[in-house]
Parts: structure tokens; C-alpha cells; sequence
């Protein structure tokens, strides 16, 4: 009967602890997705970075909103990039007829936004709006042989649910609020799920869990900086604010690989399929890893049994600003489908592998 | 001390009713909510026909035509007259499943709009399934390996042919293990967007809220049956037209038509609204049309009847639509009354919520108080 109990007890001791260490990173994700942070507009999103890390570290966080906590001491330093800021859009003017006219701010296809809601975020709160469809949607067109009208951020226009300047106004809409669609989770399966904004809150939800797991003392002999930068889709600005303060060995930013993981794309690069693993991003727009480095990854994964994929693709990592000061760039990845869309994919298995990735680099890097 | 009570009585009856028709505003939104949440698109009705059989009072017997149209029968005074709303939205279908698991679409009927399908690039989808909703998305080329040429073909000439959904299985087999069968109706999820001004926002949006209309009008208290029995219908098929020569009525309707023979119809349907140009107005009351220039009794008998409940309305002279089409050679008599609907047709249907309260208001008129044949 004792060692019954004792078994129980071991059994649940062992049970408490591992589930200490047991990923989070899917909740965040499912969570900080939905926090608005158009490129220039990050402040929800990086207060809630700041809210989710522990108590005990000494985060720092600039004007821009570029938020980081640094860990350990001497050399290598080592930084881990993500960004907090996602694509949208922000008021330019409101016409007299209530309707809003924008400014882009970043690459999303207009078509897909055409005649679907948006959330204009102001300082009084989320006010829902309809992206009007182009006009004569319905329509003939006399001429079917010339080209249609290109329908582009500039071109469309926002409706509200009101009819003049004066009531949008009313409704705390204002020049410079920015916008985004309104998200919606597609679930596919447990673990398998489909939104906007996963570019890039998925690195930030891999390094959010990844510091809620890091054990602070245990990085000896090197020097470790978590950061959540901003403004990255519009030009890499919050890590070019960082790479003057911040002077890393290595850079590993943690960012979408644009996968060809889908039936319209052809398969000559970047096919890396959604739920094999993480992705150490060889080549991109910005960067070409090194083999030694890239080496140094794929070992370490197969010690700690992490899948991991390598491949090369296309788009820019904010790792690549810190190259000119000295620094190596590592882009550690998962595997996104749709990249730039409303529904871009993701599975929990990459997420969740990244994140060991990350830890086991903290740990074990040299 | 007469007068006192009277008068107490009097307050009573003013406070009681307008408390009835807060409620019943209420009733009629939770109403459109619940019947918006229901896929609906041709040949794939039986959903919605469940939920409105479920929402019906038991007492009322339902009659159906084999085709999935729902009718029920209600004692008033407007007097022997069919009152027939769609039950069928535009929407698409699966029409194959590739070996990697990928569906492809198609379309039950022609479409609504030439850049109809358009709106489907790059977006969530249902498909609802006999095992229940399997969640999907319309695949779109990815921004970062976009060419010049490939954006010509997949984003600015997107079509049927390159819409694939991914529901995230590998293969065939995995797509069907989740009950996925060809002609699956493919909708929107049902996500509304409350909008200022007391406007809704959504896929289907206009046809659910008149659907929710007869439904909270059929299962709300009647009066005496000096008038006869009105026919209240929700029609299936009526985006598929008929076939035969000349004009083309809607398939449901044409049915409806031959089932229960009406000598009047009223059709509640659903109208482009907010385009200028002498267009109806959103906000500005529900739409009577008609093809005739002259006044037709029913079309004077709701013009009465909109005056005296002072329910705002607006008239329009149009050809007959093919819901009405069926009902419009004499000695036969239709109206078309019609919810304005902002940007009909797209993913997001604007419906103003005072418009839905006046259709409401103005039907359950004419079926209680009559048409004064």
C-alpha cells in the first residue's frame, strides 16, 4: 500500500514538473494574435510582451516600443529578434461623407480585404468598418475589354455606418488611427489553425514562451537579449534603433519563412511542409546563412531530438541590420503558409519545436 | 373614479405595448443571429429549413413541397395570400478533392455578379459537412514569391479555376475521413460585424434577415381568421431558375407557385440599396416594387397600411424578379417587398436594423389587419 502511494506521489511530482516546463507558446500565440500593432501603432502589443514576462527581469522598452531584457554576462552575446508589429493600414482623411480613405502600411492584397470588415482603432476604442467594394461591383461592364480599375489600398475606401464627417468624428475616428482586418481563427484541428498577424506574433509567442521557461541563472559564460522589435514590415526601423545600442555575435531572428506549402505555389524552393518542424532559414531576401552556423543548429537539434528543416526563401529578417556591425544572422523559422494573407497557417508542432530550438541554443551556444 | 381607471388602464396598455415591441425587436435580433449562424445555399437548405421547423410553434402544421421549401399556414385578416421569402443563398460547393486533399469549387447556380467568386481568394471558408463543419481557407500565392505574371492570373484574374481550399489534410482519403462529399455547400463563416448607426454586417446577411422576419412574424400571436388563411413560405432552389422559354422564374418559386396556387403573393425578398441614382435607401424603410407603373390593391393596401402605422416606405418600379415572376401573369397579383441591402452580394451585407424592425412591422400588418380586398 506504501509503495503505492509513493509511486502516486512520484508520479504526480513528476507530473507537476514537467508541466511547468510544458509549452505555452500556442496559448500566447492564440492570445497576442489578436492584439492590435500596425507597423508604427505597436504600443497594445508591446505592453502586452511586458505583461507576460516574469516579475524578476529587467526589461527595458524605447520610445519606439522596442521592448528587450538581457540575461548573463561576457561573450558570445546573443540576441533573439521578433516583431510586435503586423501589416494594416492607417487613416489618412475622412470625407464628407463619413467614409475613410487610408494609407497602406505594408504588403497585404487589397483584393482580399475588398468588401470585409476592419477594426479602426482609435483612442476611444476598436470602431468596426466594411472595406466598400469597388464601385459597380455588381455591375456590367460596358467594355469588358479594357482593364478593370486596380483596386489598391489608396483606391478603396472605409464605411462605418455613418453618413458625414461629423458622426464619424463622433465615433473617435481621427487622422493617423490605423487599422486592421478584422481576425478571425480558423481552426483546422487541435493545434492547427489558420488567422492574420501569425507574421510575426508567432516568433514573439516563441520567444515569450521561450523567456517564461528560461531559467535566468543557468546562462553562464555568454550573454543572452530576448527583444520584440517594431516597424520591421515597413523597413526593419526598431531593429535598426536596437542595432545602435545592441551589439551582438549572433543574431537569430525569429521570423516567418515564407513557405511554398500550398497548391498554387511551385515547389522549386522554399517547400518546407506546415507541421515538420522548424525552419533555420538558409537563405532569404536579406541574408545568407552560414553552413558552419547552419551545422552548428541542425547538431544541436539532433542532440535535443528537435525537428528541424533548412531551407531558402524569399522576404527580409530584421537580423540582417545587425550584420554591418559584426554580427552573424541565424533566422530560425517555422514553416507559414500564406504568408502576408488573412489566413496564414500555422501548426502547434513547429511553434512549440522553434521554441525548444531557442531555449537549446540559450543553453548550449557557443 | 371611472375615468382614473381608464385612464390607469390606458397607461398600462401604452407601457405593455411598448415593452412588446422592445421585446420583439429583441426577438427579431436574436432571431436574424440565430438564422445568420445557418449555412444556406442552393440545393443545400435543409439546415436552415431544420432550424426554422425548430423555431416554429408546435401548433402550426408544416407543409413541404419535396424540393425543401417550408411553409406554414396562419389564420388573419389579410386573407388568402401566399407571403414566400428565399431560402437559399449564392454560395459554392465542392465539386472535386485533389489526391494531395485540396477541394475545388464550383457554383449550383450562375453567380450574382461577375467578381462574385473573387471575393473568395485568400479567405476562411465552412464546409459543411454531414459529419458537421470542417474549417477551411482559400488558398492564395504567397506576397513574397508573387511575380508580375502570376498575380495577372492568380490574384488580379482569380477564378474557379485556381480556387483550391486547404482544410489541412494530405490527402484525399484524410479529406473524406473528415466526411467531406462533392457538393458540400462552401459559405463564409458567419461573423458579424456591428457597424455604427444600428447596422449588421455579414455573409447572407440580407436573406437571413428576412427569412428571421416571416419566422418571428409566423411564430408570433395571431389574430381572428375572419380574412382566411395566409400561406407563409421559405422557398428553396429559387436561385435556380426555372427551365423553359422566355423569362426565367426562380425554380422554388415556380414550384411554390404550382403547389399551393395563390391568387396573390407577396414576395419578401431582399434589394440593392445606397448605390444613388434613384436607388432605395438604407434606413429609409423596406422597398415596395413593382413591375406595373399603375398601382396594383396590394401594393395600395400596404401603402394604406405603412400610412397608418406611420412605417416609413419606399417605392420602386422594377421588372419582376424571378421570385415574383411565377405569380406575375394574371388573373394572379404580386408585390415584392423588399429589404434595402447595402453592397448585396458580397461578403459583407449591410442590413439596418430599423429597415428589419419596419419590414417586420409592415408584414405583420398586413397579415393581422388584412389588404382590404
Amino acid at each position: 500500500m506504501n509503495k503505492r502511494i509513493a509511486i502516486f506521489v512520484m508520479a504526480l511530482v513528476v507530473s507537476i514538473s514537467s508541466a511547468g516546463a510544458q509549452s505555452k507558446a500556442w496559448e500566447i500565440l492564440r492570445e497576442i494574435v489578436l492584439v492590435p500593432g500596425v507597423s508604427g501603432h505597436e504600443g497594445p502589443a508591446a505592453d502586452y510582451v511586458q505583461k507576460m514576462l516574469p516579475a524578476g527581469l529587467k526589461t527595458e522598452r524605447d520610445a519606439m516600443h522596442n521592448v528587450w531584457f538581457t540575461v548573463g554576462s561576457g561573450k558570445p552575446h546573443i540576441l533573439f529578434v521578433a516583431h510586435v508589429d503586423e501589416l494594416g493600414w492607417t487613416v489618412d482623411r475622412i470625407t464628407p461623407e463619413g467614409r475613410l480613405k487610408v494609407k497602406p502600411g505594408g504588403g497585404i492584397l487589397p483584393q482580399t480585404v475588398e468588401a470585409r470588415p476592419v477594426l479602426v482603432h482609435t483612442k476611444r476604442g476598436p470602431v468596426a468598418g466594411i472595406v466598400a467594394p469597388r464601385p459597380g461591383y455588381d455591375e456590367r461592364r460596358p467594355n469588358a475589354e479594357e482593364p478593370e480599375p486596380p483596386f489598391t489600398a489608396e483606391s478603396f475606401d472605409v464605411y462605418l455606418g455613418v453618413g458625414t464627417e461629423a458622426e464619424a468624428r463622433a465615433l473617435g475616428v481621427a487622422e493617423g488611427d490605423s487599422l486592421t482586418a478584422k481576425k478571425t481563427i480558423t481552426d483546422f484541428a487541435p493545434g492547427l489553425m489558420a488567422t492574420r498577424a501569425v507574421d510575426d506574433r508567432a516568433g514573439c509567442a516563441a520567444l515569450l514562451d521561450a523567456a517564461l521557461r528560461l531559467k535566468p541563472d543557468a546562462v553562464k559564460g555568454k550573454t543572452v537579449t530576448f527583444a520584440w522589435d517594431v516597424q520591421e514590415e515597413t523597413g526593419l526601423f526598431g531593429a535598426a534603433e536596437l542595432a545602435k545600442i545592441l551589439k551582438p555575435d549572433y543574431v537569430f531572428a525569429i521570423d516567418t519563412f515564407v513557405s511554398t506549402d500550398s497548391p498554387l505555389e511551385s515547389k522549386r524552393l522554399a517547400f518546407l511542409p506546415v507541421g515538420k518542424g522548424a525552419v533555420l532559414r538558409a537563405v532569404d531576401s536579406s541574408n545568407v546563412t552560414p553552413k558552419t552556423e547552419i551545422r552548428k543548429v541542425l547538431a544541436l537539434a539532433e542532440k535535443r531530438k528537435i525537428p528541424v528543416q533548412v531551407g531558402n526563401s524569399r522576404g527580409g529578417n530584421d537580423g540582417s541590420v545587425f550584420l554591418t556591425g559584426g554580427a552573424v544572422d541565424i533566422p530560425l523559422s517555422w514553416p507559414g503558409s500564406y504568408a502576408h494573407s488573412l489566413i496564414e497557417k500555422i501548426d502547434r508542432r513547429d511553434l512549440e519545436a522553434l521554441t525548444d530550438l531557442i531555449l537549446a541554443i540559450v543553453a548550449e551556444w557557443k | 373614479m371611472a375615468h382614473r381607471v381608464a385612464r390607469t388602464l390606458g397607461m398600462i396598455t401604452a407601457v405593455a405595448c411598448v415593452a412588446a415591441a422592445a421585446a420583439g425587436a429583441a426577438d427579431l435580433r436574436t432571431l436574424t443571429k440565430e438564422l445568420f449562424a445557418v449555412p444556406s445555399t442552393t440545393g443545400n437548405e435543409h439546415e436552415l429549413a431544420a432550424k426554422i421547423r425548430g423555431l416554429l410553434p408546435k401548433t402550426l402544421a408544416i407543409e413541404e413541397d419535396g424540393l425543401g421549401t417550408v411553409a406554414v399556414r396562419l389564420s388573419g385578416s389579410a386573407g388568402p395570400v401566399l407571403v414566400l421569402a428565399a431560402l437559399d443563398g449564392y454560395g459554392h460547393m465542392v465539386s472535386g478533392i485533389t489526391p494531395d486533399g485540396y477541394l475545388t469549387v464550383d457554383r449550383p447556380v450562375a453567380p450574382p455578379h461577375a467578381r462574385f467568386d473573387a471575393y473568395l481568394l485568400g479567405q476562411p471558408v465552412v464546409v459543411t459537412t454531414a459529419k458537421g463543419p470542417v474549417r477551411g481557407v482559400v488558398s492564395q500565392p504567397a506576397l513574397h514569391l508573387l511575380t508580375q505574371e502570376r498575380r495577372k492570373s492568380l490574384v488580379d484574374g482569380f477564378s474557379l479555376e485556381t480556387a483550391f481550399i486547404d482544410i489541412a489534410v494530405r490527402s484525399d482519403k484524410e479529406a473524406r475521413a473528415k466526411g467531406v462529399e462533392l457538393l458540400d455547400a462552401v459559405t463564409y463563416p458567419a461573423v458579424l460585424t456591428e457597424l455604427a448607426g444600428g447596422q449588421w454586417a455579414g455573409p447572407s446577411l440580407g436573406l437571413k434577415a428576412v427569412a428571421a422576419v416571416l419566422v418571428d412574424i409566423a411564430a408570433g400571436p395571431r389574430s381572428g381568421s375572419a380574412g382566411g388563411e395566409a400561406m407563409v413560405a421559405w422557398a428553396a432552389q429559387t436561385k435556380f431558375a426555372a427551365r423553359g422559354r422566355g423569362a426565367r422564374p426562380a425554380l422554388g418559386a415556380a414550384r411554390a407557385k404550382t403547389k399551393w396556387q395563390p391568387q396573390r403573393a407577396v414576395i419578401v425578398d431582399v434589394v440593392a440599396a445606397g448605390k444613388g441614382d434613384g436607388a432605395p435607401v438604407p434606413g429609409g424603410g423596406p422597398v415596395l416594387i413593382q413591375a406595373k407603373a399603375e398601382p396594383s390593391s396590394l401594393l395600395q393596401a400596404f401603402i394604406k397600411l405603412a400610412a397608418e402605422a406611420k412605417i416609413p416606405v419606399q417605392s420602386v418600379t422594377a421588372a419582376d424578379s424571378p421570385l415574383a415572376l411565377p405569380f406575375a401573369a394574371a388573373p394572379s397579383e404580386v408585390l415584392t417587398v423588399a429589404l434595402p441591402v447595402r453592397f448585396l452580394n458580397t461578403p459583407s451585407e449591410i442590413v439596418d436594423l430599423e429597415d428589419l424592425q419596419a419590414l417586420r412591422d409592415l408584414l405583420a400588418a398586413f397579415l393581422t389587419k388584412g389588404a382590404g380586398r
